[in-house]
């Protein structure tokens, strides 16, 4: 058994109710009233904040707080209205709810209660922390001695506040409020302030997943795409760079700080500026089409990016200029390391250049960079930048939901329908689904990688 | 007997010879096959001599000559090998490989302006000689280099940089280019001007590219202050300290990543407009710095393969966790400090979505991504293109000289990566 440190607040060692158990007035009293432990034991700074604090989340709940809560489960009733104003003559606008608000809220209270939460465990562990260095004849800490306490084994309250805050406030409750609309009905229709927008269950999944629905319609295609599109992308940028990789590290290479130069400064060009360029290239009056012409390849300009099987072919042909480069870049980092002994014993063996890629480059490679891949291929399931940019998910077809288009990846299709058509609650859906998709493929490799650090290396 | 030379594969030196035969031979086949016209590359050369040599012949005539020399200079080989031969042989072949690359786009300006095989030449018309003589001049060219052991992989990497470097140069070009406008039918601009950088950071002009820039710069400065604060403290604190609730949080981190960030954007707009921020740069700021924490991932690596022993030895010595942190762990990490500043500063200036979300549509409020994409519209795209190249340009060099100077860095953070 571990015995409980000094100056320690948490312990495994003992539980809420052997807290209430063992714990004297003041301890029982601070279930109540946070920080009369602390008071009673002589923190009385700690404990005046820890009161203040509760003083504060009080007020809140009773002010607005317990009201954002009862609004959430309806989200408002009152639709806005116009109403004829008989002493002016004119119809004017009455005041309705506002669903969109009264989620937002409604989220912030529930988040501001889950801190509250987290502060009254904090107190009362405090609280009996103290009693009990009180009980053994020990220093109680004082305020002073905690501010110092911050900089040294408290540091990680000090340097975690800030980004936990960031954390909760930008990303957490946004999430929260994001997940809560994918089971209502926020769509084009049903748009704050003028309209109301409500609870409708599993409906948005349901469209979505089933057949028969233009949804659905839009939706399948646009997943087998993503899954394609970001499969082929990884594994040929990953295959390109690794053949570029060997090429410029082989023994005879000369010249290869200025090779690796050349690719390096189309790696350092902003992504999005690329990207825009070769978009401009490939239009129908673009310079490639009009060399294609000139040099009497073709007669007419080809549709690289308005017909949809071509922009598939070519937004995945232009991704290899963006990311061979990089994937470059990782394996010659591996391929340095290569332990050099297997390669002369492989020599001596009389191995040739392919089997000695096929039996020893390659495996070692995979071995070492699947968590790599998979990381990549989850970034290529939500590649924004090289559809949006280049295609901009076009060409459009009527076939298809709205503003989607062919090229459309499911990240791409949810910009679309965050910013263009508003169809808030699908978009959140199709996050949620994009979550999915990615968490199994991140614990798959969350397993991997735990086998490998156990593994002593590869056969 | 077997004549032997220090350094050199003799059974290459064979390849290159006979495949230098079989290129002068291909110049007797079909160059051009249209319906009723075949021509070998001779008698093209020949009749558009009688019309006197233009510009682009000279190339078709390299084409034709230099097969000879490649010939003669493989017999010499044959008789008497020697590398300073096979050198000239090889810089010969190089040429003859490039002068053919090169006819295939030129041959229909060629073919078309001395109207020997009719009008409208099309790449479809060459013959089997031109395709056979294309394919020969670079398996000459690779086993001659093979035969002095220069490595043939140079040929592959030459032609991959042409490809990568093509859209650099052109929209370099592009950006100085007097004549304005969208379409263009050539390659090369007919005049230079630094007109269309002069008129992007006009401050009285149309586009108000200065403005962008130095927004985007604004945000990319503060961003990279804070966030690398936020990251490093972050990272520090869960690779060194032991607190209850650190694996899970760093769980709930991973599992939250795993959201796209932007879905939750139309929120964060709400939040920021009841603060008061929305569509301001601090508004940018802010969102940029409350994530930073997320990305601790890379940095905890590092800080993970510093010796523990260090701590605790300053720990006897009685250092507090933050004097670690200043005085013994920061100075060690130097490569993951650098990478991390690089990292943060240049994210924002190719970041669209956040921007694009929180900014609305007043252009004065800008980045330099939104405005590049605006200027990219097709309703604008034909008035604007030589300045949308100039302010690509003006928004890249910059950062290509900050990574190509911090390349190291990059690289090292890079590699850490992928071993965590």
């Amino acid at each position: 058994m571990r015995t409980p440190r000094k100056g320690k607040v948490y312990s495994r060692n003992y539980s809420l109710p052997t807290i209430w158990k063992n714990g004297n007035i003041y301890t029982k009293l601070s279930f109540f009233i946070w920080g009369s432990a602390n008071i009673a034991n002589g923190q009385i700074a700690k404990g005046l904040i820890f009161l203040a604090a509760q003083a504060a989340y009080v007020f809140y709940m009773i002010n607005t707080g317990i009201g954002n809560l009862m609004d959430m489960r309806t989200l408002g009733t009152e639709q806005q209205g116009k109403v004829f104003d008989e002493s002016i003559g004119i119809y004017i606008f009455s005041k309705g709810d506002n669903s969109m608000l009264i989620l937002l809220f409604g989220v912030s209270s529930v988040v501001i209660t889950l801190m509250a939460f987290a502060s009254w465990l904090i107190s009362v562990y405090s609280g009996e922390n103290a009693r009990k260095l009180k009980l053994a004849n020990r220093v109680v800490p004082g305020i002073r001695t905690d501010i110092r306490m911050l900089f040294d084994k408290n540091i990680y309250r000090l340097f975690l506040a800030v980004p936990f805050l960031g954390i909760i406030v930008f990303t957490v409750m946004p999430l929260i409020y994001m997940i809560l609309v994918a089971f209502t009905n926020y769509d084009a229709n049903h748009q704050p302030p003028g309209n109301l927008f409500t609870w409708i269950g599993f409906s948005n999944f349901k469209s979505l997943l089933s057949t028969g629905n233009q949804l659905s319609q839009t939706f399948w295609p646009i997943f087998i795409w993503t899954m394609i599109w970001g499969f082929t992308a990884t594994f040929s940028c990953y295959f390109g760079g690794m053949f570029l990789a060997i090429l410029i590290n082989s023994r005879g290479i000369k010249g290869k700080k200025l090779w690796r130069a050349v690719f390096m400064l189309t790696m350092a060009i902003p992504a999005f500026i690329s990207l825009l360029v070769i978009s401009t290239m490939l239009g129908k009056m673009g310079i490639i089409n009009v060399l294609l012409q000139q040099w009497g390849f073709i007669t007419d300009p080809l549709p690289f990016l308005t017909n949809g099987t071509w922009a598939k072919f070519t937004v995945i042909i232009v991704n290899l200029w963006i990311g061979i480069p990089s994937t470059m870049l990782i394996v010659s980092g591996i391929l340095i390391n290569l332990p050099a002994e297997l390669y002369e014993s492989a020599k001596i063996d009389g191995a040739g250049p392919v089997k000695t890629f096929t039996k020893i480059t390659f495996p070692y490679m995979f071995f070492v960079t699947t968590p790599y891949l998979i990381t990549q291929l989850i970034g290529n399931f939500n590649n924004f930048g090289v559809i949006f940019f280049l295609t901009g998910g076009g060409p459009l077809t009527l076939r298809y939901y709205r503003e989607a288009g062919e090229t459309d990846l499911l990240v791409t299709w949810l910009f679309k329908l965050t910013t263009t058509t508003t169809d808030y609650s699908l978009a959140a859906s199709i996050a949620i689904i994009i979550f999915t998709v990615s968490a199994v493929f991140s614990l798959y490799s969350y397993s991997r990688s735990r086998a490998m650090l156990d593994e002593e290396g590869f056969q | 007997m077997k004549k032997q030379v220090i350094g050199m594969r003799m059974k290459y030196a064979a390849y290159a010879g006979a495949a230098n035969i079989f290129l002068l031979t291909a110049m007797f086949l079909p160059y051009v096959k249209k319906e009723g016209c075949s021509l070998s590359a001779f008698a093209l050369l020949s009749g558009i001599m009688g019309n006197g040599l233009s510009g682009l012949s000279y190339i078709l005539a390299a084409a034709v000559c230099l097969p000879v020399i490649l010939v003669l200079l493989g017999i010499l080989n044959m008789i008497k090998p020697s590398i300073p031969v096979s050198k000239v042989m090889m810089v010969t072949g190089a040429v003859e490989a490039l002068v053919m690359s090169l006819l295939i786009i030129n041959s229909k300006k060629m073919i078309d302006l001395s109207g020997i095989a009719g009008d409208k030449f099309m790449v479809k018309d060459f013959g089997i000689g031109f395709w056979l003589a294309l394919v020969l001049s670079y398996f000459a060219l690779a086993a001659v280099m093979k035969s002095i052991k220069v490595h043939p992989g140079h040929i592959i990497l030459a032609l991959m940089s042409v490809v990568w470097l093509f859209p650099i140069v052109w929209i370099i070009l592009t950006s100085l280019r007097e004549e304005s406008g969208y379409y263009v039918g050539y390659f090369f601009p007919k005049g230079l001007t630094l007109d269309n950088y002069r008129s992007m950071l006009d401050p009285a002009g149309v586009i108000p590219f200065a403005k962008w820039w130095s927004n985007t710069f604004y945000v990319a400065a503060a961003i990279c202050v804070i966030n690398t604060v936020i990251v490093l403290t972050t990272a520090f604190t869960l690779s060194r300290i032991r607190f209850a609730g650190r694996i899970t949080l760093m769980k709930v981190m991973l599992i939250i990543g795993m959201f796209p960030g932007f879905m939750s954007m139309i929120a964060v707009y709400n939040i920021l407009k009841g603060i008061g921020l929305a569509q301001t740069l601090t508004a940018l700021v802010i969102v940029g710095a409350a994530g930073a924490a997320m990305g601790y991932y890379i940095s905890k690596g590092f800080f993970d393969t510093i010796p523990k022993s260090l701590d605790e030895a300053a720990v006897i010595d009685g250092a507090t966790k933050f004097q670690i942190f200043t005085r013994i762990i920061l100075p060690l990490s130097k490569p993951i400090l650098v990478y991390t500043v690089l990292t943060s500063f240049l994210g924002p200036w190719g970041d669209y979505i956040f921007p694009y979300m929180l900014l609305g549509d007043n252009s004065n409020s800008y980045t330099v991504a939104i405005g590049l994409n605006w200027l990219r519209d097709f309703r604008r795209i034909d008035t604007y293109y030589t300045q949308f190249a100039a302010g690509a340009v003006m928004v890249s060099l910059p950062i290509v000289i900050l990574f190509l100077l911090l390349q190291r860095f990059y690289v090292e953070g890079l590699s850490g990566s992928v071993k965590g």
